[in-house]
Formats: structure tokens, sequence, C-alpha cells
């Protein structure tokens, strides 16, 4: 199965498909930004009454692509024929004339609108509730989606909103449909309906269906056929009924690859299932009688407009473990993590770090209780992109880099140099701002600053977002490494997978509460499923 | 994945490149000669393009209005630098300008925008003259009780907006700017009564006040017949002390985290209260210390007058804005608005209309600004560009 540098459309199936040309078809398709090639040189054909995987790590110039599809970016060679018919694609518009939608991994809803609102936004005729309503329910109904098209949509849960998204992409009867990332934000049990949408989607109506992915377990599961992605380029192309995890991961990484040890990085569930299962880690009672190093008590939390976000949400973590927080997105991880930083205030309930009261509402309490943390959005509370490297090292912890006040330059520059040694990070130099750095290594310097400091807890929010396979493996090991010094460490992720490989204890935060919690070694993939999904089990 | 990591992946790569452990320096020196020079040359070609425009647009607007374009500009360097004495006056006018534009930039740093220098300079300068008609001491113990009572009510007026702001989250943009009308009320009214302000002479005389005592103004020095006040240093130092302060303390080393992102530097323990108050209170004090500045310099006489801030706070916060935010480049670009002040008054003194003299002076700032704006346009692209 390891194939040629481009192999054409493949064998017996998918020639028949063929034989009626393709509904889509991108030839040499290549983007450059400055000296990175984004796509080089991709072809890619998407059939009528076929799911398409596209595979391919972070990075790996998926999404470039799709975008080009859409016309949200124009490539700069390359050709793209729609049923057999050379076009130009200016703008998201003209691909939706040419019935091509995509449904994005972030959505783009309207929150204080209604569904049937944000349905028809955009569209150049006049408003009609019941017109509207009637089309939203239609859909609705035809691929089982029950959605109610008078909710309001910032009171709905991340799948219902995915669901509106393809309410408002279906509504054109687009011919060809991308789907980004669309697992990222759903519970078990909704990616398994998402999955029959698409197959009614492409069998009963013969539509073609992109699915871009990084899961291997998605893509198995759900494709006709599949094209991977590796640094801009297509390295490999045949029918997921041809293709082995193993392959599709050698291929997407680029070299040989353990699908135990990475099957948290390379998304397979099962696997990571089956290895919690045989881990022999089984608590010893010393583990039990750690101290408590983080204790979050009755937490209670409102946003400005009086919705719940943490609702007497209660979490310990000890000494030496790993407590992962499991969760579909937007279930209250963000205010959590926030809390956590002193970014807010609580309403009500209290936080203990090492047994003693942390007051929530004084800046910076948390972190000078020895309190790290690593946010989910760096560049919103993590570091500070117009500061050098070597500062952003520094940013809370001045005493020892100064003297009377005054910052003293050598100590932060050796300080950087140690620390940029020390993670691996990437940089021309301690002076390079923040923001030249990529992704990996931005979030290298944040780990660096935040474990330097030598905390008792240590919070990591989706620690391991948009980062490539060896990245995330970095990543892990210094989470797992950070436990074994004895911090406490509280994993908060929406990827199932981490959790589970990671964490010696689970909770599930589900509308800002914990509503289940198990031990590493009894997990219940379906249970915990359920418990994200709201569902008492 | 997409735009996003192309665009940053590039100047990654390159980076990658060079071996982080092998003089860094060195390298870097290599690699940003070219292209600091790449960003130079364009920037000093906008300004003198913007600039050029600027004079072609004033020399038509002077002819077309039966004047003599030549004869204008050559006036304008004469109020500003040629005639005797004028560089004198014109580094006198400067001096509360870099005030001004010192302390904007203390508060711009910490991501708060005062932009009611204007009634902070005036305040300032009424309780300046407020001391300095009454106190009787010696010439320097009354020039720093009065300097400090300037610099004081200028913090206390800024302070208001702060403690507004960090109680209440009123945006001080909205409320230093108000506070200025507040401020023009007040002083006017003390200029009406003898208590405060008013000139105790005659009451023919509203809207003036008593001279200050001879001792209350600055000393200066002669250069080439041109008097320069003590105050041009004071202002410079203050420059001075700012921009080190910034740069080189934990205090301003803060101070630049939070204006760069309030979270992260919230996070880190830096409370936007203590410390984005504190700037703004700076901001306000050392437009206060201006107005002191500008009446005891003598360029504006010798007493405190209705409106005597005449736009020092405006002109001061552009200069700022034009600086960029930078304390040494504030210095120069403080200079070139004072000139452009001398100028264009000297220029109405040599019978050019007013209001003609007042568009010159408006066209040559503009073209001062175009330079900054499309400076920061590009920054904001190239940012939305990585961020996208």
């Amino acid at each position: 199965m390891s194939d040629t540098a481009r192999p054409e459309p493949i064998s017996a199936a998918a020639s028949a498909a063929s034989a009626a040309s393709a509904a889509v078809r991108l030839e040499g398709i290549t983007k450059r930004y400055g000296q990175v090639v984004a796509c080089d040189g991709v072809d890619l054909a998407l059939y009528a009454g076929r799911i398409h995987g596209v595979l391919g790590e972070n990075g790996a110039g998926k999404s470039t692509l799709m975008k080009i599809l859409i016309g949200l970016i124009q490539p700069d060679e390359g050709s793209i024929s729609i049923r057999g018919e050379r076009q130009a694609i200016a703008d998201p518009l003209a691909a939706a004339d040419l019935g091509i939608a995509m449904v994005h991994q972030h959505y783009s809803l309207v929150e204080p609108l209604t569904v049937w609102e944000n349905v028809v936004l955009g569209e150049p005729v006049a408003l009609n509730r019941a017109k509207a309503c009637e089309r939203v329910v239609a859909i609705s109904e035809r691929y089982g989606l029950g959605v109610d098209p008078l909710a309001t949509v910032s009171r709905l849960t991340a799948g219902q909103r995915q669901r509106v998204e393809i309410i408002k992409c279906l509504r054109r009867e687009p011919q060809i449909i991308v789907f980004d990332e669309p697992t990222s934000v759903l519970t078990p049990a909704e990616s398994e309906q998402l999955f029959s949408v698409l197959r009614t989607v492409v069998v009963d109506e013969g539509r073609a269906v992109a699915l871009v992915s990084h899961k291997l377990d998605e893509i198995l599961h759900a494709t006709d056929e599949v094209t991977i992605m590796r640094g801009g380029r297509v390295v490999d192309r045949l029918l997921t009924a041809d293709a082995t995890a193993s392959s599709l991961a050698q291929s997407m990484v680029g070299r040989p690859v353990s699908l135990r040890s990475e099957a948290a990085a390379l998304g397979l569930i099962e696997t990571v299932a089956e290895i919690a299962h045989d881990d022999p880690t089984v608590e010893s009672p010393e583990d039990k009688h750690a101290r408590v190093v983080l204790d979050v008590r009755d937490a209670t939390l409102n946003d400005a407009d009086g919705r719940v976000l943490l609702d007497h949400l209660s979490i310990s973590v000890r000494a030496g473990e790993i407590v992962g927080l499991a969760g579909v997105e937007g279930n209250g991880q963000r205010a959590l993590a926030d809390v956590l930083s002193s970014l807010v205030d609580l309403d009500s309930g209290s936080v203990l770090v090492a047994g003693t009261e942390v007051a929530t509402s004084k800046p910076g309490a948390l972190s000078a209780a020895g309190v790290g943390v690593i946010p989910e959005d760096r560049h919103d509370s993590g570091c500070v992109l117009d500061l050098s490297v070597a500062e952003n090292l520094v940013l809370a912890d001045l005493g020892g880099v100064s003297r009377r006040g005054m910052l003293d330059r050598k100590a932060i520059d050796e300080r950087a140099r140690d620390l940029m040694q020390a993670f691996e990070i990437q940089a021309s130099s301690p002076h390079a701002p923040m923001r030249s750095l990529s992704g990996g290594n931005q979030q290298r310097v944040v780990l660096a600053r935040e474990l330097s400091a030598q905390p008792r807890v240590l919070v990591a929010a989706q620690p391991t977002r948009g980062l490539d396979v060896g990245a995330i493996e970095y990543m892990s090991a210094r989470l797992r490494q950070a436990a074994d010094d004895g911090v406490g460490v509280l994993l908060i992720s929406t990827e199932l997978e981490e959790v589970l490989t990671l964490s010696d204890r689970i909770c599930v935060i589900h509308k800002g509460r914990i509503v289940g919690e198990m031990a590493q070694h009894e997990t219940d993939i379906e249970r915990l499923g359920l418990l994200m999904g709201g569902v008492n089990a | 994945m997409s735009a996003a990591t192309g665009i940053n992946g590039e100047i990654t790569s390159s980076e990658l490149n060079q071996q982080p452990a092998a003089t860094p320096t060195a390298e870097r020196r290599v690699r940003s000669t070219p292209s600091r020079w790449r960003q130079v040359v364009p920037t000093v070609l906008i300004y003198v393009v913007s600039i050029a425009v600027a004079l072609a647009l004033c020399a038509l607007l002077v002819s077309t209005t039966g004047g003599s374009a030549m004869k204008v500009f050559s006036a304008l360097l004469d109020g500003s630098l040629r005639s005797p004495g004028s560089w004198g006056i014109t580094i006198n006018t400067a001096a509360p300008l870099l005030a001004v534009a010192a302390g904007t930039i203390v508060a711009g740093k910490a991501g708060l925008s005062n932009i009611g220098q204007e009634g902070q300079v005036l305040l300032g300068a009424a309780a300046t003259a407020f001391i300095a008609t009454r106190l009787v001491a010696s010439g320097p113990v009354v020039i720093i009780i009065s300097l400090t009572a300037g610099a004081a009510v200028g913090g206390l007026w800024a302070l208001l907006a702060s403690v507004m702001k960090f109680s209440r989250k009123v945006p001080e943009v909205i409320s230093t700017l108000l506070l200025y009308f507040i401020a023009i009320q007040i002083t006017d009214f003390a200029l009406t009564k003898r208590w405060l302000l008013a000139s105790l002479s005659t009451d023919s005389r509203v809207n003036n006040g008593q001279p200050i005592k001879r001792n209350a103004r600055l000393p200066g020095f002669e250069l080439f017949g041109n008097t320069i006040s003590w105050g041009a240093f004071v202002a410079i130092i203050l420059t001075a002390v700012i921009g080190i302060a910034l740069a080189r303390t934990t205090t301003g080393f803060r101070l630049r985290m939070l204006g760069l992102n309030p979270r992260t530097a919230r996070r880190a323990g830096v409370s936007a209260a203590k410390i984005g108050g504190a700037a703004l209170v700076v901001s306000g004090a050392t437009a206060g210390l201006a107005g002191s500045l500008w009446l005891t310099g003598g360029v504006p006489g010798d007493r405190f007058t209705s409106g005597m801030s005449s736009n020092l706070g405006w002109q001061g916060l552009l200069v700022a804005l034009l600086a960029r935010q930078r304390a040494a480049l504030a210095i120069p670009m403080a200079f070139v608005f004072a000139a452009l002040r001398t100028g264009s008054q000297f220029l109405s003194a040599t019978g050019v209309d007013r209001r003609i003299a007042d568009v010159v002076q408006a066209m040559l700032v503009l073209a001062l600004l175009v330079g900054a704006a499309l400076e920061m346009v590009q920054k904001r692209r190239a940012e939305r560009m990585a961020a996208a």
C-alpha cells in the first residue's frame, strides 16, 4: 500500500464512477505563501455518491485546498472542473452558484438569532417566517436532524449548532459538500449521527462529499476513498476498504509510527481504550493519599447575560496525578480555565491551592500561588505576541531578572537561552518577536515559562490543538513528566483520545458541572460518551 | 493549517535554517540590516511625497487667493527658524508639546487613550498661575512649587477619568474628552473671581489673570540671540526618564504588557486598575506640567488668560501619535510641530489671511500624518494576515 508519488484515481469501483465525469476535479493546484508551498500540484477528484476522505496532519494543506475549492482562496496554479467544465471560482458566492458548499470547522452562526433566521441569513429574498420555518422543518425531517426552527442559537449545544450549519448548507441543494473536521466538537454519539446523515446525503441523493480530517478512525469508518496529504502534496490515494490504520498513519506522518503509543494523536479511540484497560498502573494507596494540590469547591459563575457557565462545580487534583476533564466544547471548560488564570472572579465557591484558599478576584493570585496554565488560546492569555521570546519567558516572574526595579537584560537573555535549549524552542534568537514563531514553538514558550516557575498545579487547556503528531507527542511527554515530578495536572480537553491516554482519573463536565468521574482503568467509552452528552449514566 | 501557518511557517522556516545556539546576535544583525533598509526607505519616501503634495496644494491655495506662494513659505521659515530669536521661541513652544506627548506615550503604552490633554494643560497652567501670583519665596522655591502644583492638578484631573474607568467602566476616551469642557468652564469662572485668578487692577480686563511674579518665570539663557527657557530641558529630561522607565524598569515592562495583552498581563499579576490608572494619572500630570511650562516659559505672555492652552494639548497628542509611541522620536516631532506653529503665527503677522495660514498649517500636519496612518494600516494588515 505504500504507493507511488502521485497515484491516479483508483481501482475498479472508482473508475466505474469516473466513467461518468467527476463532480469536481482539481488538477495541479498549487498555492504559495512566500517561500512556503501550502499546496503543491495537488490533484483531487470527488465523485457523486461517494464520500472522499482528505486525511493529513495540521498544516498538511488540506484546509487550503478546500478553501480554494469554495473560492475563499485563489490558487496560483492549476485548474478546477465542475462536472467536466472548467471553472474559475472567484468567491464563495460563485462556488454556491456552482453547487459547492462547506460546513466549516468553526461555525458562522449569529448567536442571538433563531435557527430559521440564521438559515435564511444572506438570502436575497423577502423574509417569510412561516415559509422559512417550514423549509427548516422539511430538511430537518428528511435527514433526521431534529432541529427546532424557533430555537435561539445561543441556547443550542455544539452538536445542534452543527446541524443548523448543515441545514444552512443543504438548503441550497448543493451537489458538492465539504465537511471540515466536523467531529471536533461532537460527542461520540453525535458523530455517529453525523455520519449517518452523510450516508443519506451521499447514497440516497447522489451528492459528492469531501470529509476533511486528521483522525484515522473517522476516515476508516465514514469514507469510501481517501486522499492523504503531507507537506502540501498528495502522498497517497486509495480505497478506504484497502486501507489499514497503520498504512494510513504511516502515509500521513511520513515515518513508521506506533499505533499504540501515538493512538491519541492519530485519533484512534478504540486503541486508546484498549490500552487504558491493559494499563497496569493501578493506583497505589500512596497515590490516594498524595496531597490535594488543587481543590475547586462549589464554583459558580454566570456570564453578563445571566447564563450559567459554572454550576456548583467541584473538582480536585492530587500531587502527581493527571486529571482529565472531558466534555464537549462550550460546557464551561473555558470558564474554569479563566477562573484558574485569575481572569474572572467566581460568583460563589472557592479555589484552594495546596490547602490554602486563593482569592479569585485578585489579578495574578493563582499564578503566584503556584497554578501554571497553558491556555486554550495562547494568543488570548498565554503570551504577548509583540514582545520578544525572552520577554515572554519571564512575564510573571520578574523577581529573578531584575534589580531594584530595573530589568536585568543579561539575566533575561540567559534564562531565555537556557529555556530555549531545555524545551527545544526554535527561534532565531531570544530577541525574536513572539509573533514570528510557529504555533508549535509559541506553545513551547508558554509551556517552558509555566513549568520553569515550578508550579504545584498545571492546568493544560486543549494543549495539543492545532499541533502536528510530533508536537503532540512532545506535549504529552512533558505533561506526564510534570506529573511524575509531583505536579498536579488538570488536563482540559475535548479530544477524548487525549484525555483517555494521559489521565489517571477522568471527570466529565456538562453544562458547567461535573457529571461523572472514573479512574483510568475503569473507563467505559460508551458511558463517557453518554455523560458528555448530558445523559446520566 | 492553510493561510495562517503558511505565513507563520514561512518566517519560522527561515528562522529554523539558522542554528539558534550559535552567535544569535551576529546573525540577527546580518538578517535585519537589509530588511531595516527596506523599511526605512519607503517610510522616508512617503513623508517626502506627502509633504511635497501638501506644499503644492498650499501654493495653489495661496496663489488662488491672491498671495504669493514663495513669500508664504519663506515667511513660514522666517517665523519658525530664520528670523532673529525665532528658533528660541520654537524651542520654548516645543517644550510643552513634548511634555504632553511624553505622558500620552505612557497612557498609550498601557493601552489607554487619554485625549483630554487640552483640559489638563489648561488646569495645570491655572494652578501654576494661582501659586505664581501669590507665593512669596525665593525664585527656585516658587518655580518648583508652582510647577509641581500644575502637574498635580493635571494628574488629579486625569485621576477622575481613571476612577470612573476602573470602578464604573466608563471609557476613558469619553471621560477625558468631556472633562476638557468642564476644565474650560472652571478656568473661565476662576478668571471672574479675584480670590482665584482674576486680575486685581481693573474690571475692564475680564478673562485676564494677574501677571505672575517675576521670580516665578522660568529662567533662560541666551544662545545666538535666542532665549531658551529651562523648560526645554525639563521636557527633554522628562521624556528621557519616561522612555527609560518604559523600556528598562519592571513597572514599565508590566505597563507595556498590560497595553499589549491585558488578559495575559492580568494572569501575570498586573492590575489594570493600579498600573493603568497610574498611567492615566501620569499622562494627566505631564499635560498639567506642560501648562505650567507654557505659562512660566514666557511665550504666551506673563499671565493666565482664557483658553491659553491654545491647542497645545491636541497638538501634543498628535506629536505622540506621529512618534508612534516612541519617546526618542517625540523630541524631533515636537520640534517640527512647534516650528509649524510659530511659522504659521508669523505668517498671519505678515498680512496673509489668518484663515489661510491656519489651512496651510493644517495641511502640513495632515501630510505628516499620512505616513503614520499608512504605516498603521500596513501593520494591521500584516497582523491580520498572520492571524487569519
